[in-house]
């Protein structure tokens, strides 16, 4: 990296501190100041019983085991999301049979939202772990099919054909061509899909449960207390924000090639 | 420096085309007849120039060459085969370089003898010497977009030929280059052809770079294209762009050149 | 030639640094009024940082850029450009592309029809007034972004290898076009290429640049007589001078 580069990222890192400060100030100005205050807790009494949460449990734990909690829930229907997804993307990107068949059915399915899913999922999966899974997959799974879908239908064509040049047979061209050239899809889908499952955590947590961070929003509605609805969606905020970090940071780690650096 | 004049009465034909023709079909049934019944061959070792006007049939005619594209009519012999498909007795560099980006310079050159099955050891030594011989040297970890446009190609001559290919085709490798790296480029193709020789098909519609670096040079017309004239170039190697004859040669040929269509 | 045309563009002691990497390292010239000046040098040398400087895409270090005796100013002065993309917006015709300079600069409707008009004809394309870029082959395209630079009548028309990517042929073509438009409109050319065949073809001064950290080589008078032959005596030796002060190959 540059140093220009370097000094230009430290510029935007400073203007996101002071926003996000300016945002934290407003709030608290409108939450104690103006007419609104009735309608809005005030920024320090959210910050200070989102602390709180880390040692007095709000229901029967606290804030570490909830958010623990929802992660496993988003990270195994996630897992499953990324191996189903990527299989039926390049399956319908590669195979026109495949296409043919899978393509109508998926574009009936998609329009779908994950809530209205959640009465059969109950029925189907009882009230459980497995249906939040089922939700949240639902919540996450399109975006790493379309993506991956798309991305299969994109390789350029002189590439394989330059792999056939090379002597590369049809299996070779697939597992060497077709998907290495897709992975920088399959990523942006991934990128959506994780912040997009994790926000469908709400609604999964909707199912029965005691735990999760989705959990303390659905019970703070039930007994009013906003503050503790804020607490959750704060929590949701902030891992959220560490999840797409960290997965933009695996795809420079392992897209090093998609970077556009130059010489 | 060895001389390059090979003995081009010898009757080893490489390549042989036979009645070439090609013809795309329209959406709407109509028809677009790309080439009209080519015949030529190409000498073992022989640098051949196919060189005509923008959007004439030589790139076409090339990927029949290649086995990428078929023939409506005739055919295409290859090493005493038929084409039929493409293949590794072909090495090809593109005009769009067509580099794998995922892979680094020293991935992109073993390639082709990676996916016929030869042993790790044997062909990454096999890259090195032609990463060396292009003058890449110390860049085997890089990706292509870390690579200017005249070391990209470096690498496309390099992956093509490290594969042993019987003969080398050339689809405008040079035409996105600015003018400089370009006038370096050939240089060093001639370079790397007089220690490595191959017979090389080379496409072109710049008449300097046809000049510059063919034995011969086969002038096509518009579409459908067919051969207008052949020209042997007996310019002594290596050749000056400014040098009498050079010039004669260039300005007779732009002559008989066709107007582009476009 | 016309020795006594007035100086239209100073370059003085132009200096660009990027941290501290130095690449222009004082560079200075001028531009005379109605004056084809071609710019040459090695392959990556800063001409297309010279370029952003001179229209101010980049602030320069140190230095000055005049235009009739003031410094830069785009709002003031009349800087068209024209470089290797063609740069037409694909959902206006080649009517309404060439008139989008004049809108830009806010010429009055009937001053800018009569432009336009006259502009489409200059470059030969009457026909094909209502056609959209994408309905145009390559060379059409680049007449059109030609017609749309000159019609805004500039102070000085910069251009940056406008024709790297096309075939010997049609650039043969299309410089004879600008040749033929430079001496028919009076416009003031800057030329940028890394050809020197291009910029012995085209200019009345070739300014030879030298590798990063970029400075004036050699400035070069370049007064044979149009039309030009690639082939004749006195071609050869200017291509060659050139040559020989850029081979880095």
């Amino acid at each position: 990296m540059t140093k220009a580069n370097r000094s230009e990222r430290k510029k935007v890192i400073r203007s996101a501190i002071i926003v996000f400060a300016a945002f934290i100030a407003v709030w608290q100005i409108i939450s104690t100041l103006t007419p609104l205050r009735d309608f809005v807790p005030s920024a320090s009494s959210v910050i200070s019983a989102f602390i709180r949460s880390f040692y007095i449990p709000i229901g029967k734990h606290t804030m570490p085991h909830h958010v623990a909690v929802s992660l496993f829930r988003v990270l195994v229907a996630f897992g499953i999301a990324c191996f189903t997804g990527v299989i039926l993307g390049v399956l319908m990107g590669y195979f026109r049979i495949a296409e043919a068949i899978i393509k109508p059915i998926f574009e009936f399915i998609r329009p779908i939202p994950p809530l209205a899913w959640i009465p059969m999922s109950i029925l189907w999966f009882g009230i459980g772990n497995t249906s939040k899974f089922f939700i949240i997959f639902l919540g996450c799974f399109t975006f790493i099919t379309v993506n991956t879908y798309v991305g299969t239908k994109s390789v350029d064509p002189v590439l394989i054909g330059a792999a056939r040049m090379l002597g590369a047979n049809e299996r070779q061209v697939f597992l060497r061509v077709v998907l290495p050239s897709t992975v920088p899809y399959i990523f942006a889908g991934l990128h959506i899909a994780i912040t997009a499952g994790w926000s469908a955590v709400v609604g999964a947590e909707l199912i029965r449960s005691d735990d999760g961070v989705g959990w303390i929003v659905n019970m703070g509605m039930v007994t009013g207390n906003t503050v503790q609805v804020m607490v959750g969606m704060m929590a949701i905020g902030i891992v959220g924000f560490v999840l797409a970090t960290a997965m933009a940071a695996l795809e420079r780690r392992l897209c090093k090639w998609n970077q556009q650096e130059g010489m | 420096m060895e001389s390059t004049r090979r003995d081009v009465t010898k009757n080893n034909k490489v390549i042989i085309c036979e009645n070439v023709s090609k013809t795309f079909e329209g959406k709407k049934g109509s028809v677009n007849r790309v080439l009209d019944n080519i015949s030529f061959s190409v000498r073992e070792n022989e640098f051949l120039v196919l060189f005509g006007p923008g959007q004439c049939g030589k790139t076409t005619l090339l990927n029949i060459i290649a086995g990428l594209e078929k023939p409506t009519s005739g055919r295409v012999i290859v090493n005493n085969k038929e084409v039929t498909a493409p293949g590794a007795d072909k090495g090809m560099v593109y005009q769009t370089i067509a580099l794998f980006p995922w892979l680094t310079v020293m991935g992109n050159v073993e390639f082709g003898p990676k996916v016929r099955g030869v042993p790790k050891k044997e062909r990454q030594e096999k890259a090195k010497y032609f990463i060396d011989l292009v003058g890449l040297n110390g860049f085997e970890k890089h990706y292509p977009s870390q690579l200017s446009g005249g070391m990209r190609q470096r690498v496309g001559i390099a992956r093509a030929y490290c594969n042993d290919p019987y003969v080398m085709l050339l689809d405008e490798p040079f035409g996105h280059l600015d003018a400089q790296t370009r006038y370096m480029m050939e240089d060093e193709l001639q370079r790397i052809w007089q220690k490595e020789k191959r017979t090389i098909v080379f496409v072109t519609n710049n008449i300097e770079e046809a000049l510059y670096l063919a034995d011969r040079i086969i002038l096509l017309t518009n579409c459908p294209s067919t051969i207008k004239k052949e020209y042997i170039i007996d310019l002594p190697r290596p050749r000056n762009y400014v040098d009498k004859r050079f010039l004669q040669l260039r300005k007779e040929i732009t002559m008989n050149m066709d107007k582009s269509q476009y | 030639m016309e020795n006594n045309r007035e100086v239209l563009v100073e370059v003085k002691n132009l200096t660009k640094k990027f941290g501290d990497l130095l690449v222009l390292d004082d560079i200075s010239f001028n531009i005379k009024k109605g004056e084809f000046l071609c710019i040459v040098g090695p392959t990556g040398c800063g001409k297309t940082t010279f370029l952003n400087s001179m229209t101010k895409l980049y602030d320069i270090t140190s230095g000055e850029i005049l235009i009739k005796g003031e410094p830069v100013d785009l709002k003031r002065h009349n800087v068209a450009y024209i470089f290797q993309e063609y740069s037409t917006m694909p959902w206006l015709k080649v009517e309404e592309n060439v008139r989008f300079g004049l809108d830009i600069k806010k010429v009055p409707k009937k001053i800018a029809d009569e432009r336009v008009n006259e502009y489409i004809k200059l470059v030969g394309l009457e026909a094909f007034r209502d056609y959209y870029p994408d309905q145009l082959s390559a060379s059409m395209l680049q007449r059109v972004v030609i017609a749309r630079a000159f019609a805004t009548q500039p102070d000085i028309l910069l251009m940056d290898e406008p024709y790297g990517q096309l075939d010997m042929e049609l650039r043969y073509k299309l410089e004879d076009e600008l040749i033929n438009l430079w001496q028919r409109t009076g416009t003031t050319v800057l030329f940028i290429t890394h050809n020197i065949e291009e910029a012995v073809y085209l200019s009345e001064r070739i300014i030879v640049l030298t590798n990063k950290p970029t400075k004036i080589k050699k400035e070069i008078k370049n007064d044979i007589l149009r039309p030009r032959d690639i082939a004749s005596k006195e071609f050869v030796e200017l291509r060659n001078l050139v040559t020989d002060l850029i081979k880095w190959w």
